[in-house]
């Protein structure tokens, strides 16, 4: 473990945020807000120690290890987080250094929980700044950073895997930093047209600027409120409707796409069972709202296919709270928390692909009990899947489900309501936003315990790093030489 | 540039290795994923799962818009197929590995470039030629010649019966004009000397100098030349096979082999080599057939471990010469401290042959060095380039590389700081692999 590369990163990686910051402070300073001078202080506490320390350390090793991989990588994460909560102390937004780190968490790791209750008092320039976050943590830290900084030399792969979504990441070029510029552009690219999109339906340029920014990241911040029911348009909530479903699908396969393979689409079996999953779930509490409540069949249908989406897609937004639902949706939805996006999108929880091959393993079996003797392969896009990947699957998933129940009881030590605790936990390990109980998309998490909190931050990371990442650093055999 | 390799094989993964750590787009196909996931866990390429000989997979790579195609699977006639389709899908240049010299002859060379196969890498032929230089030339580890010996790289191991021992090169080079310590090879560095810099005991020093003061050279380094006469091969393989037919008549030759039926082939083909089926790690069956009267003991059996621990065996029965073919490369660093002689690596020569074609200044000639990571380039100083415009001393040439001497109008010069590069002088460069890059804006 060399010290000094872990080191290295770190600062370079903090005078990154600093400049995000500035980016932040620019907003600011465009709408006169009282909270310039907190966005260039909290950049320069930032950015000095961070030149500081790559200036410290320029001699460090060039190759990274696959464990300082893992150090690095979720080192990165909590340090954004420590840091990116100053501004929202230092303008005076969220005073409690509590409150302030569990909304950074939220943001970076795009869940999108908030404590906020008064989100429309709050100045424009950190409005921007609880929304870049999410938009910089979506696609994540790490990659962003490969895409314009050189530095990682070989290592950059080690730290690629770390970071992004699914159990095995693709490239889409030979070179690392090349992978993570075109998933960037492509970011970019859709964050864009959102905007516009949004804007051109009325929603004010600032709005959809942020919007499209937690849009595309899954992440769910909104510059209002009561999230995207505050619009009450049915444009603007399809147009949300369609990025989030984008944004929940692989971005090596819209970058296939968007170069003019459309063929790829119908042929990529992820793609075909996120989409099953959301038709099927829109069709079910589509029918269970006609039948229990009154709303309108345009209404009904629009409101179950938001909630499906934010929720499978991981974002978070809400146009109704399903917590008033009658309670066999709101289990539905509950189940939904378990999804997540595809592999190699910005969404989080379990993934498409990880259900999908765990469904037919499961499958299989029942076959392979019949058939003792025969071979049969769990297959995914017309290839078999490998043992390793199976196993690295099921042990993804009974790492969640323990990490779930363990939390969940934990959590009732500081949240007695049963649905509340699985809703808080359940929500910041799939990196959602809203949970069940007290926590529903109408409520905010700002009553829970300061405790509470800084476990649900913990729980979120973990979450967003996909379990492993962050695990690997409690086993014994990963400090042993 | 970016390169499309087929087969991840040894030579395949040394060479994406190697070229994807000096920036290339490296794409690596083979059909088994397990090999490939193995390699893109460390290094920084696209792997694709796929037959070297299939259309459909071959265009998943992206050939038509590669420069160059490089195959490499272990069957011949794949990666000869497998060019000709490269080429026909739109790569700029491909390269087929072949096992067979047939290919090689002049008069089929035109035939192949319609094919669409460019190029040719025959890596036991390769090897079979290093080893019969090093035989040829007694005293060194590795001997490079460049352009037909005008000038020569001598890797020679010091020892403490040499008159340069615990010298400055300063005072080297006071003796003999005509020579340059371009490297040093310490322990597991090598050194990019200055003239203050001490020869020490143990060193691999790598000399640039030319024909009329290689004598004075070996006489410094404590060398006695010898002739060599008896040789022992231990292992009939290829690699065996080629060196033999490249040595000539001039040797008393002995061939060790444990198959019975290669032992037979071996003793149609070759009339006047006396084969010997037999273990060759049996000591006694070695001494039998006169080990300790050898000059030269060369070993090229499949398994390194045999042929390292064999040699060692050799020298301590007090045979000069001795080669062995290490094909670990885990192993070649033990090797180096193991007092074995010369080591051979075909995929290390195969590699440093393909390398050229993926540098964009002009190139004679790259070697790889056996006992060190670095590497020497011939370079062909173009008209206007850098390298031609100061004296070498305020060039501000790389610390990682050296000149070692220049040829020109087909006479061999040893550089020193004054010496001037005139354009078209072929110039010989030692380089550490982090120089590399550096050095082709020299040349460009």
């Amino acid at each position: 473990m060399n010290v000094k590369i872990i080191a290295r990163v770190l600062g370079l990686l903090l005078v990154v945020e600093g400049l995000s910051m500035l980016v932040a402070m620019l907003v600011a300073l465009l709408y006169q807000g009282p909270d310039v001078t907190s966005f260039l202080v909290s950049s320069l506490i930032c950015i000095i120690p961070g030149l500081v320390i790559a200036f410290l350390t320029s001699k460090a090793p060039k190759n990274i290890s696959k464990r300082e991989g893992f150090v690095i990588v979720s080192l990165v994460w909590l340090v954004f987080s420590l840091f990116g909560s100053i501004p929202y102390v230092i303008s005076g937004s969220i005073p409690d250094y509590t409150n302030a780190f569990f909304e950074t968490m939220s943001g970076f790791t795009t869940t999108g929980s908030s404590i906020l209750e008064n989100i429309e008092e709050l100045p424009h320039g950190i409005l921007f700044w609880r929304s870049l976050t999410q938009w910089l943590g979506g696609m994540g830290i790490i990659v962003l950073s490969l895409s314009f900084m050189p530095i990682f030399g070989i290592g950059g792969m080690q730290l690629f895997a770390a970071e992004v979504p699914g159990p095995t990441p693709d490239k889409i070029s030979p070179k690392i930093h090349q992978t993570a510029r075109m998933l960037w552009l492509i970011y970019i690219l859709f964050t864009t047209l959102e905007t516009l999109l949004l804007w051109a339906g009325g929603m004010s340029l600032f709005d959809s600027v942020n919007h499209s920014l937690t849009t595309m990241a899954t992440g769910g911040f909104g510059t209002k409120q009561d999230s995207i029911a505050h619009w009450d348009s049915a444009y603007i909530q399809y147009v949300i409707i369609f990025f989030m479903i984008l944004a929940g699908t692989n971005f090596s396969l819209s970058y296939l796409v968007l170069k003019g393979k459309v063929s790829r689409l119908y042929k990529d079996e992820e793609f075909k069972y996120y989409i099953f999953f959301i038709v099927g779930f829109t069709i079910i509490i589509f029918s269970g709202l006609l039948i229990t409540s009154t709303l309108g069949v345009e209404q009904a249908f629009r409101d179950s296919l938001f909630q499906v989406v934010s929720i499978i897609t991981t974002t978070g937004f809400a146009t109704a709270d399903y917590v008033l639902w009658a309670p066999i949706l709101t289990i539905l939805i509950f189940a939904l928390f378990f999804f997540g996006g595809s592999a190699g999108s910005t969404g989080g929880g379990i993934k498409i692909m990880r259900i999908v091959v765990l469904l037919k393993n499961s499958y299989y079996e029942l076959r392979r009990i019949v058939h003792p003797n025969a071979v049969i392969p769990v297959r995914f896009n017309q290839h078999s899947v490998d043992s390793k990947t199976v196993n690295n699957v099921l042990a993804f998933f009974m790492f969640y489900m323990l990490v779930f129940f363990l939390s969940s009881i934990i959590f009732m030590l500081f949240e007695p309501d049963m649905a509340t605790a699985m809703g808080a936990v359940a929500t910041s390990l799939g990196n959602i936003g809203p949970g069940i109980g007290d926590v529903g998309p109408s409520q905010t998490f700002l009553s829970i315990h300061p405790l509470g909190k800084w476990f649900l931050s913990f729980l979120m990371m973990l979450g967003r790093l996909e379990l492993f990442t962050v695990l690997v650093l409690f086993s014994p055999s990963f400090w042993k030489h | 540039m970016k390169v499309v390799i087929a087969g991840a094989g040894e030579v395949g993964t040394h060479l994406a290795r190697m070229l994807s750590r000096e920036n290339h787009d490296i794409i690596l196909l083979d059909d088994d994923p397990e090999k490939l996931s193995q390699i893109s866990r460390d290094v920084d390429l696209l792997t694709i799962n796929g037959s070297a000989h299939s259309f459909v997979d071959l265009k998943q790579t992206g050939l038509n818009k590669a420069d160059l195609f490089i195959a490499v699977t272990p069957y011949e006639e794949r990666n000869v197929l497998a060019c000709t389709m490269a080429s026909y899908l739109g790569v700029g240049r491909t390269i087929a590995r072949i096992n067979n010299s047939e290919y090689l002859q002049e008069r089929y060379r035109e035939k192949l470039k319609n094919l669409g196969i460019h190029e040719l890498i025959y890596p036991e032929s390769l090897a079979a030629k290093e080893i019969v230089s090093s035989v040829k030339l007694t005293g060194t580890r590795q001997m490079i010649e460049f352009s037909g010996g005008k000038l020569v790289l001598l890797a020679i191991k010091i020892r403490s019966n040499a008159p340069i021992v615990n010298h400055t090169l300063e005072e080297l080079h006071s003796r003999i004009h005509d020579v340059i310590a371009v490297a040093i090879k310490r322990e597991k560095d090598t050194i990019i000397p200055q003239g203050k810099d001490y020869i020490r005991n143990n060193d691999i020093v790598f000399f640039v100098t030319n024909r009329s003061a290689q004598k004075m050279v070996f006489e410094l380094a404590g060398k006695e030349l010898y002739e060599i006469k008896n040789i022992m091969f231990l292992g009939g393989s290829r690699i065996a096979q080629k060196t033999i037919e490249k040595m000539g008549d001039q040797y008393r030759i002995k061939v060790i082999e444990i198959d019975k039926e290669r032992c037979e082939r071996l003793a149609d083909k070759f009339e006047n080599v006396l084969v010997i089926n037999g273990d060759g790690r049996d000591v006694d069956l070695l001494k039998d057939e006169g080990l300790e009267k050898m000059d030269a003991f060369i070993a090229t059996t499949g398994s390194s471990e045999t042929n390292m621990l064999s040699c060692h065996l050799a020298k301590m029965y007090g045979i000069k010469r001795t080669v062995a073919e290490v094909e670990n490369f885990a192993f070649m660093g033990i090797a180096e401290g193991m007092d074995i002689g010369t080591m051979i690596n075909k995929k290390l020569i195969a590699a440093s042959y393909i390398y050229r074609f993926t540098l964009n200044a002009e190139i004679s000639t790259v070697k790889c060095l056996t006992a060190s990571d670095a590497e020497v380039f011939e370079f062909v100083a173009k008209p206007g380039a850098r390298i031609t415009q100061k004296p070498i001393k305020d060039l501000d040439f790389p610390e990682e590389a050296k000149i070692g001497g220049i040829v020109r109008d087909n006479q061999g010069y040893v550089a020193d700081g004054k010496t001037q590069i005139l354009e078209g002088d072929k110039v010989v460069v030692f380089t550490l692999p982090s120089g590399i890059k550096k050095l082709e804006k020299f040349f460009k």
